[in-house]
């Protein structure tokens, strides 16, 4: 199943809770949760897969404003295992709740770093064996960076303030690249064409993608097109 | 051996962070002679205040040796910012799978030219095995890093050269610095592992690098005597003063608050605790 693409639907609430549906699906994951804090709009998002009744009970407890699983992990520029988390008042506090609730206190916090002191956490929690969540982790974590950056910059960009500053800015190397593309040269004839090797194109193209909030490189082209940055074809 | 500091350890690493900023201050500012800022001895830039992970080599005396730093190139970094020369003012390659690395330096003092364990080789790879590992762990599959020719060179030698550059070597001090790409893939870090023969595991729990750095850095036994006579409270303090110091004008400081002291100490024992000597590493 493939993730929906936040780039091309309007932006509500209902949108980013699928997202989030589908992220928890293809990763294997019990729940997903995504909280962003924009200090330029001095707005606090939040979006999770949580049932109606803990996501009640965290808001009436404030848990918000202590839950480590959010605090520390904003400080952190690898994705933090709840693991790490010192077991202090605060997690306890958090987690035994949780665990009322039914929830379990393994899973990790990806923090993502906006250009603008806006930080987002996409956190994704699983309950089974340890040995079980070390081998599913290694396997989907690059996956889960880049959708915590795809949810984030979507969240971020979806108010006027935001369009404005989430303007993407893509640099020469990576419009040739793009027009190259767009030309129908495959990501080697590209590394050819411009002496450099292909992983070094390969990476140009994965930065303009994630510019443009696209996940495929199709969609990059079609939306640097619409944009106007490169010609058609 | 390897140790990551980041915001949610940094308060059990001080010392080891302390020693690795000073280990900069000598590298980029009296080696490179980059424009960097040195305040009592230690260089310490804008992006070491937006918590961002160190990687840091330990020796076996757990000494301060190697040490690079991480951000995320989503966010606030170096590129973005106070590299933009380097990219010909373009914007930067932004990814949540591509890290930045800077300030990555090596202490050419303490390590040989040979390639045991106490060689700039190994210390090198050590820190590239480690950074590239901890980088692979997190989900990131691309490190661009900002290095001097030197540098460059050191990582081609070392089976370990760049698959590409991004922008123009640009000069930067005494030495140009330029972008250089690594991959995060297995086969890379086996390579580097190979030209070491380093085949364990480099990483130490907190716990062990604590103990490796305060079984030889833990502050001493205060003294008790001095020359000829046995300390009082004050001769103490003011000895704990000049230790302390972190750069000449500090000590200097002190030892006009020893010149100040009006009676109570004689003028022979006023020297003889100037005389107590403090060296401060400056790197040719």
């Amino acid at each position: 199943m493939d993730i929906v693409d936040l780039g091309t639907l309007p932006k509500t609430e209902a949108v980013y809770s699928a997202f989030l549906l589908q992220v928890r699906e293809k990763f294997e994951m019990d729940h997903a949760a995504y909280a962003g804090i924009n200090p330029a709009a001095g707005a606090i998002h939040g979006y999770v897969t949580y049932a109606d009744d803990w996501k009640q009970h965290y808001q009436q407890q404030g848990f918000h404003m202590i839950d480590p699983t959010l605090h520390m992990s904003r400080r952190s520029i690898a994705p933090v295992d709840w693991s790490r988390l010192e077991r202090n008042k605060e997690f306890k506090r958090v987690f035994c709740d949780a665990h009322d609730f039914g929830l379990c206190d393994q899973g990790l916090t990806i923090p993502v770093r906006g250009p603008y002191g806006d930080v987002g956490l996409l956190s994704v929690t699983r309950d089974c064996s340890s040995e079980e969540w070390r081998k599913l982790v290694s396997h989907v974590i690059s996956d889960l960076q880049s959708m915590a950056v795809h949810i984030h910059d979507t969240v971020m960009s979806s108010d006027q303030l935001g369009q404005i500053l989430y303007h993407p800015a893509l640099s020469a190397r990576e419009l040739e690249i793009l027009q190259w593309v767009a030309a129908g040269k495959s990501q080697q004839d590209i590394g050819d064409i411009l002496l450099i090797s292909h992983r070094t194109v390969e990476v140009h193209l994965r930065s303009s993608r994630e510019k443009l909030c696209a996940l495929t490189t199709a969609q990059a082209v079609g939306r640097a097109i619409g944009r106007g940055l490169i010609y058609p074809g | 051996m390897i140790i990551v500091i980041d915001a949610l350890n940094k308060h059990l690493f001080r010392g080891i962070l302390d020693e690795m900023f000073r280990l900069r201050a000598r590298v980029f500012g009296d080696r490179l002679g980059w424009d960097v800022r040195i305040q009592d001895g230690k260089e310490i830039d804008d992006f070491d205040h937006l918590d961002p992970a160190y990687v840091v080599g330990l020796d076996e005396e757990g000494n301060v040796v190697a040490a690079v730093r991480a951000l995320q190139t989503t966010g606030p970094h170096m590129l973005a910012d106070v590299f933009s020369d380097i990219l010909c003012g373009e914007p930067p390659i932004r990814s949540a799978t591509i890290w930045e690395s800077t300030r990555f330096c090596v202490d050419t003092q303490r390590l040989n030219r040979g390639r045991d364990r106490n060689s700039v080789s190994y210390a090198t790879c050590e820190l590239m095995i480690g950074s590239l590992e901890y980088a692979r762990t997190a989900g990131i599959k691309d490190i661009v890093t900002v290095i001097d020719p030197v540098m460059d060179r050191v990582l081609k030698r070392s089976d370990n050269a760049p698959y590409g550059y991004v922008g123009k070597t640009v000069p930067m001090g005494k030495v140009p610095a330029l972008a250089a790409l690594l991959d995060t893939g297995t086969e890379r870090v086996d390579r580097v592992r190979r030209f070491a023969g380093i085949e364990h595991d480099v990483f130490l729990t907190d716990e062990e690098a604590l103990k490796l750095f305060n079984d030889t850095h833990a502050p001493g036994k205060p003294m008790e005597t001095l020359g000829k006579g046995p300390l009082n409270a004050l001769e103490t303090y003011l000895l704990e003063q000049i230790q302390s110091a972190d750069s000449p004008q500090e000590l200097k400081m002190v030892h006009e608050l020893i010149d100040a002291i009006p009676s109570g100490m004689s003028a022979s024992r006023k020297a003889e605790l100037k005389q107590y000597p403090r060296t401060f590493a400056r790197e040719a």
